[in-house]
C-alpha cells in the first residue's frame, strides 16, 4: 500500500470483496470437493450407510491394477486421447493458416468453425448420435455412393472411432481461434526476413510459425489433453461404454462407481488416477512443445 | 451448542406439524399437485411440500441427501433400486402396513428383503409384443393371430425379415444399458429361469435359461439389432416386423405415426403346453425414510397416492403405466381397450428384478453376457457361466 504510483490499483479491501464471490464458488466447488475425494480414496465409503464408513489405507489404489474394467476403460481414455489431440491440434493449425490467406467472408468462416464450441456437449452428442444411427445422415451420404449400412455405435469395432471423430470436429474450431489469434502476434519481419531468405511455404511454416506459436501449441495441447481424459458427456449419452464395453472410459467409470455402485472411495481413487494421468502427460506435452529458448529462436 | 442445533434442527419439536412434509417424486408435479392438495384439505394440519425430481439425476440427489441427512420424509423409489436402500438401512419397515393391504396389490417382490417390506408399490409397466400389421399381412401371416409361440415367434420374424426392401422381422436391444436383460428375461422367466433359485441360490446359468439364450440368438438372425430409439424409429416408421416395449409407445405412435397399422400381444411362450407368457415389469415404490421424523404423516400420504382413484389418475394423465392396485384388473378405464388390456394382462405373468441390494451391477454382467453371445464372441453356454460366477461374486459382498 505504500506505493501510490498505481492510483487505479484497488485497495485490499476491496480486491477482497471482489474477490469473493469467485474465491466462494471456487472454494466450494473446487477445493473442497477436491480435498475431500482424496480423503475419500482411502475410505469405504457409503452414501447410504455413512455411520458404517471405514479406513480403506491403500485398498482402493491396489484395487485398481487387477480390475479388468479399469484396464479397459484406461486403454479406452488413453486411444482417445492419443487418437484425438494431434489430430484436433494440426486440423486447428491448419484451419488457421488457412484463415490467413485470402479467403472472401473469413468472419463467416471463422463464426461458422468457432460455432461447435458455443454448442452444449449433450446437443452436439445427440445430433451425432442421429448422424450415426442405421437411418442417420452418414449411412444417408454413404448410400449415395452405393456404400452399404452400418450400425456405427453399435459395432464395438467403429463405436469408439466415431465419438472421436465428433469429438474433433467439436473442439478443432475452438483452438483454430486460438491458433489464429496467435498468428497475429508473430511479427511480419519474421516472415519478409525468411522471404527474402528464399523460404518456400513448408520452410516458413518449420522455421517461423511453429517455433513462433510454440507456447500456444502447448497451450492447446495441454488443455486439451486435460479435457480429453475428462471425456464423459459424449459416451453417457452415445453409448454408455458399450457395446461390450468398447466406449468405456475412465470418467464414464468414475461415475458409475460412486452413483450406482455407491462405491465413492473407489469412485476417488479412480478420479485421482484420471489428475495423475492427464497431470503427466500434461507435463510431458508441455515439455515438448515449451519454445526452447536460446536454440535458435532469438538468433 | 448441541441444545441449539437440536433447536435449530428438530424446529423445537413440540409443534411440528408446521413443518411441510417432504415428498420428493418424479412425475410433472402438475399432475401431482392437485391430489396432494386434496390429501392436505383431508387432513388438517398436514401440509405437503412436492419436489419433482428428473430420471437422469434424480437417485444422485436422492442418494446426496441420505448422505447429508436431509432426505425427504416420503419418497419414489423405482424397483430396481428399493432392495439397496432396504439393505443400507434407510428406509423405515413398512410391514404393519403391508400386512393391512397386501392383498390389494401386487408388485410386493422388490420392496421385500429378509422378511420386512420396506415399500408400497404406487404404479406400475410391463413390456408387451408389438406387431406390425401391415408387414404380417405382406408376408402372409394373420395380424389378428399374433405369434403364442417361440416357434410362431420365430416364424413371423423369419418370414417378415425375408420380405424385400429394408425391413427387420424382430427389434432385439444392443449397444446400450439397463434394457438387455429386461428384454431377454421375459424369454427366461417364460421357459421357468431365473436368476436366483427360491432358496436364494444363483441359477443364471441353468439349462432354461440356456435354452431361452439359444433361442434369442436364433431370434437374432432375423432382428435388426440396436438401440432402443434406433427400434422405436424403425417400427414406426413401418420397417421393424416385432418388437417389446412398454404402454408409452401406445401414446407415442398416436402423436407421431397415427396411420400406423399395429397390434399388440403378450410375450409369446416357449410352446403351446409348456411355460407362460411371462415379460418385465417395473414398479414405482412409495417409501419412508428411517430418520424422517413424520413417520405416520408419510405412510398415510403414501397410502393415499397408492390408493386405487389417486393411482388411477395418475395413470390416465401420464398413460405409460398402470395402478399397482388390483382393481386396475377389472377397470374397464383400462381393460377396455383392447391394447392398453394386453399391458393390463400381461402384468399378470410379469416378473421384476429380483430384490437382491447388489442387483444394480448383477444385471451389468446379465446385459454383457446376452451382449457377448449377440455379437458373436461367446457361446451361450459359456456367457452365463461367466455371467452366474460373477453374480455369486457380486452376491457374496451383500451377505
Amino acid at each position: 500500500m505504500k506505493d501510490n504510483r498505481h492510483t487505479n490499483r484497488p485497495s485490499v479491501p476491496s480486491l477482497v470483496v471482489l474477490l469473493l464471490p469467485w474465491a466462494v464458488v471456487y472454494g466450494a466447488f473446487f477445493v473442497f470437493p477436491f480435498l475431500f475425494s482424496f480423503v475419500l480414496a482411502f475410505l469405504h465409503y457409503n452414501p447410504l450407510s455413512v455411520h458404517a464408513t471405514s479406513w480403506a489405507g491403500l485398498e482402493n489404489f491396489t484395487r485398481l491394477f487387477g480390475d479388468e474394467r479399469f484396464l479397459r476403460a484406461l486403454r479406452n481414455t488413453l486411444l482417445f486421447v492419443v487418437g484425438t489431440v494431434p489430430l484436433t491440434t494440426a486440423a486447428a493449425l491448419g484451419i488457421a493458416l488457412l484463415l490467413r490467406g485470402r479467403v472472401p467472408a473469413k468472419g463467416v468462416f471463422r463464426a461458422g468453425f468457432f460455432l461447435p464450441s458455443i454448442m452444449s456437449a449433450v446437443v452436439i452428442s445427440l445430433l451425432f448420435k442421429l448422424f450415426y444411427a442405421p437411418n442417420g445422415g452418414l449411412n444417408q451420404a454413404l448410400s449415395l455412393v452405393g456404400v452399404a449400412g452400418h450400425g456405427w455405435l453399435t459395432d464395438p469395432g467403429t463405436a469408439l472411432a466415431g465419438i472421436m471423430v465428433m469429438d474433433v470436429w467439436a473442439a478443432v474450431g475452438y483452438y483454430a481461434i486460438i491458433f489464429d489469434a496467435a498468428f497475429a502476434g508473430i511479427p511480419k519481419e519474421f516472415y519478409e526476413a525468411a522471404s527474402l531468405e528464399g523460404a518456400g511455404f513448408k520452410d516458413t511454416l518449420r522455421y517461423v510459425t511453429v517455433p513462433a506459436l510454440g507456447p500456444v501449441i502447448a497451450f492447446v495441447v495441454v488443455i486439451n489433453t486435460i479435457r480429453s481424459f475428462q471425456i464423459f458427456i459424449e459416451v453417457f449419452v452415445m453409448t454408455q461404454g458399450g457395446p461390450l464395453g468398447a466406449t468405456d472410459t475412465l470418467v464414464l467409470y468414475v461415475y458409475e462407481a460412486a452413483f450406482r455402485n455407491l462405491d465413492y472411495g473407489y469412485a476417488s481413487a479412480l478420479a485421482y488416477a484420471v489428475f495423475v494421468l492427464s497431470g503427466v502427460f500434461s507435463i510431458v506435452a508441455m515439455k515438448r512443445f515449451r519454445p526452447r529458448l536460446g536454440s535458435g529462436g532469438g538468433g | 451448542m448441541p441444545a441449539a442445533l437440536a433447536a435449530l434442527v428438530g424446529c423445537g419439536g413440540g409443534k411440528g406439524d408446521e413443518k411441510p412434509l417432504r415428498f420428493w417424486q418424479f412425475w410433472d408435479t402438475a399432475v401431482i399437485e392437485p391430489m396432494i392438495r386434496e390429501f392436505e384439505a383431508q387432513n388438517p394440519g398436514i401440509k405437503v411440500e412436492i419436489e419433482q425430481l428428473t430420471w437422469k439425476s434424480g437417485l444422485e440427489k436422492i442418494q446426496a441427501a441420505v448422505a447429508s441427512g436431509t432426505q425427504p420424509d416420503l419418497c419414489e423409489l423405482g424397483s430396481t433400486w428399493v432392495p439397496r436402500f432396504s439393505y443400507e438401512g434407510v428406509l423405515e419397515d413398512l410391514t404393519p402396513t403391508y400386512t393391512e393391504v397386501a392383498d390389494s396389490f401386487i408388485m410386493w417382490e422388490s420392496a421385500v428383503w429378509k422378511d420386512r417390506v420396506y415399500g408400497l408399490p404406487w404404479v406400475q409397466g410391463s413390456r408387451a409384443l408389438f406387431c406390425n400389421a401391415d408387414l404380417f399381412n405382406k408376408a402372409g401371416l394373420d395380424p389378428d393371430r399374433p405369434p403364442e409361440t417361440w416357434d410362431e415367434l420365430l416364424d413371423a420374424a423369419r418370414r417378415i425379415d425375408e420380405l424385400p426392401g429394408e425391413v427387420s422381422g424382430f427389434g432385439l436391444n444392443l449397444g446400450e444399458r439397463y434394457v438387455l436383460f429386461k428384454k431377454f428375461m421375459a424369454f427366461a422367466w417364460g421357459n421357468g429361469g431365473s436368476v436366483f433359485g427360491s432358496d436364494g441360490r444363483v441359477v443364471f446359468d441353468s439349462p432354461e435359461n440356456l435354452q431361452a439364450l439359444e433361442f434369442y440368438r436364433e431370434l437374432a438372425r432375423y432382428s435388426l439389432k440396436e438401440k432402443q430409439e434406433v427400434l422405436d424409429h424403425f417400427f414406426k416408421s413401418g420397417r421393424l416386423g416385432m418388437q417389446i416395449s412398454g404402454a408409452w409407445n401406445l401414446k407415442n405412435y398416436a402423436i407421431e405415426a397415427p396411420g400406423l397399422n399395429y397390434r399388440v400381444a403378450l410375450v409369446p411362450k416357449p410352446a403351446v403346453d409348456r411355460g407362460e407368457h411371462a415379460s418385465f415389469a417395473g414398479a414405482e415404490m412409495l417409501v419412508v425414510f428411517k430418520r424422517s421424523t413424520r413417520k405416520a404423516d408419510a405412510v398415510k400420504l403414501a397410502r393415499f397416492l397408492q390408493d386405487y382413484p389417486q393411482a388411477k389418475r395418475l395413470c390416465l394423465e401420464v398413460k405409460s403405466v398402470f395402478p399397482a392396485s388390483k382393481r386396475v384388473f377389472a377397470d374397464t378405464a383400462f381393460v377396455g381397450d383392447g391394447k392398453v388390456r394386453v399391458f393390463v394382462d400381461q402384468s399378470l405373468t410379469s416378473q421384476t428384478a429380483p430384490a437382491h441390494p447388489g442387483w444394480i451391477e448383477m444385471e451389468e454382467a446379465i446385459d454383457r453376457s446376452v451382449e457377448e453371445v449377440m455379437y458373436g464372441r461367446a457361446e451361450p453356454r459359456e456367457a452365463l457361466r461367466t455371467a452366474a460366477g460373477e453374480i455369486r461374486r457380486i452376491a457374496e459382498r451383500f451377505q
